[in-house]
């Protein structure tokens, strides 16, 4: 009995040694991929601040260097991009309490442009004003998606010098770094939630990746898109399913899984500038934690794609080819975006 | 027993009898359904197609089919129209929200068989961005209406 109880024991040991060394090497591979991007430029997104207030936090893409750039007294702010050059922010700021929807965001509040670092904020329409508001390439225009269409707006002048209609989109619009296309979340082909490219100069549209799908922003090559969707067939939560992350051609060609997690909803997935890099929330909340606190923000090689978080029973058995790559998990936030500039700060 | 429980039963019918017979008819009118947008029908709804979408989290349009009775405003395209109700799992008199602001009514559950006084516009895509469930996109349903204000019609 004794021996038995011996080696009982000597297994316990040897499995939680097994499950440290485990751990270290996990955690070593995550400090080196967060030593890789400490010197690769900003992140920004939305958080909230001590006071509960959303408000703007950049930092490195390691996370060091964090520091809130609104921090307003009577408003909050979320949903920052910044401009293809980087020097300037454009974002979203609401009245002092506003429950910010997941999918009406684009359309409360006031659309604000500012420097990339949070200075000089331009308050640049009255509420609900510029909905959808996103960079031309050249950060000279805006395109903005209403119920009368796309809005292209000199950013200068505010007036609008084109309009396209919207074929079913009705939100988050999203323009290409070559200025040839828009995605977006559209009705199309009697499917909702369905992401679609539309040809800047024609207005024709195709399906890029139907049923379930919504957060679509382009890849620096704008040959690819990176989307959110909830796969049909899945079994968790009820049959509701889990929200991941996917990569899929702009014809809709080369659908690839990025990141997945069963437990867990990935949204606000964006690329590094240089595309080697993917930003996402990973909540285990669906919605993107908008309406609450937000999700970890979280980078990951896209060279480590398909990769697949946790146990993920369901999700492995779909995709059996995972790399599983290191992730880091940064601050709770919202709708992340990178820029390589230099916006000032240690 | 038995014939206390047949009393019950005469008695339970009579009364909804009575109640049916004492339903006061009732055109659905009020000053919004009769103002907003630019057709007004009254319309008995023949067909919801399939299971409404629920989860709280997720806005959407749904699409049903209407066998228009009469038009007091505007033109419809047909005896048939197809009408989008926002977010139908919810009463009409709290639908409103940010998205869609200026839609309400009094109609509390949609039910094939009821009619419905509807304030509308056409098409839905002029009118409406989010998110619409059409299960007739396969058929040739002519313009998708928009509801506006749905008030319940006794006829």
């Amino acid at each position: 009995m004794l021996a038995i109880s011996k080696v009982f024991s000597a297994v316990l040991v040897l499995g939680a040694s097994l499950q440290a060394e485990a751990q270290d090497a996990a955690d070593a591979r995550v400090a080196a991929l967060a030593r890789e991007v400490a010197d690769k430029g900003w992140i920004v997104y939305g958080a909230r601040a001590a006071d509960g207030a959303w408000d703007l936090f950049v930092s490195r893409p390691d996370g060091s260097g964090r520091r809130n750039i609104t921090n307003t007294a009577d408003f909050e702010e979320a949903a920052p991009r910044f401009s293809g050059d980087g020097t300037k922010l454009l974002y979203r700021r609401f009245a002092k309490g506003t429950i910010i929807d997941h999918d009406k965001w684009g359309f409360q509040g006031c659309l604000v442009i500012a420097d990339a670092d949070g200075e000089q904020p331009v308050v640049y329409g009255a509420d609900r004003e510029f909905p959808w508001a996103c960079w031309s390439p050249d950060g000279k225009q805006l395109a903005c998606l209403s119920k009368g269409g796309i809005e292209v707006v000199d950013l200068a002048t505010r007036e609008v010098v084109n309009t396209l209609q919207r074929k079913g989109m009705y939100q988050q619009l999203s323009w290409s770094p070559d200025g040839l296309w828009f995605c977006g979340v559209a009705n199309h082909q009697g499917r909702s939630w369905t992401v679609v490219r539309m040809c800047a100069q024609t207005g024709a549209v195709n399906a890029v990746r139907e049923y379930q799908n919504c957060t679509p922003d382009w890849f620096p090559d704008s040959k690819r898109i990176i989307l959110s969707s909830r796969p049909a067939g899945q079994s968790g939560d009820d049959g509701y399913g889990y929200t991941q992350l996917w990569m899929v051609d702009g014809d809709g060609g080369n659908q690839q899984l990025v990141y997945g997690e069963d437990g867990c909803h990935i949204y606000g997935g964006a690329l590094s500038p240089d595309g080697q890099y993917v930003l996402f929330t990973r909540g285990v909340v669906d919605g993107s934690g908008a309406e609450q606190d937000g999700a970890p923000v979280c980078i990951m090689r896209l060279g480590d794609a398909p990769s697949i978080g946790g146990a993920s029973k369901d999700l492995r058995t779909v995709h059996r080819e995972t790399k599983d790559g290191p992730v880091l998990v940064l601050e709770m936030g919202w709708e992340p975006h990178w820029t390589y500039a230099d916006i000032g700060g240690e | 027993m038995r014939r206390i429980a047949w009393c019950g039963g005469m008695a339970f019918a009579a009364g909804m009898v009575l109640a049916g017979c004492s339903a006061a008819p009732d055109a659905g009118l009020d000053p919004n359904v009769t103002s907003k947008g630019s057709i007004e029908v009254t319309a008995r709804l023949v067909d919801i197609p399939g299971e409404f979408i629920d989860r709280k989290d997720y806005d959407y349009a749904f699409v049903m089919e209407y066998e228009v009775l009469e038009t007091h405003r505007g033109e419809v395209s047909g005896k048939t129209i197809y009408v989008g109700h926002y977010n139908p799992l919810k009463a009409r008199e709290s639908v409103a929200d940010a998205r869609v602001e200026d839609i309400g009514g009094n109609v509390r559950r949609f039910r094939v068989g009821a009619v419905h006084r509807i304030a509308l516009e056409v098409p839905i895509d002029d009118h409406y961005m989010g998110g619409i469930v059409n299960r007739y996109f396969e058929q040739d349903t002519g313009p998708i209406y928009w509801a506006l204000w749905t008030n319940r019609v006794v006829l």
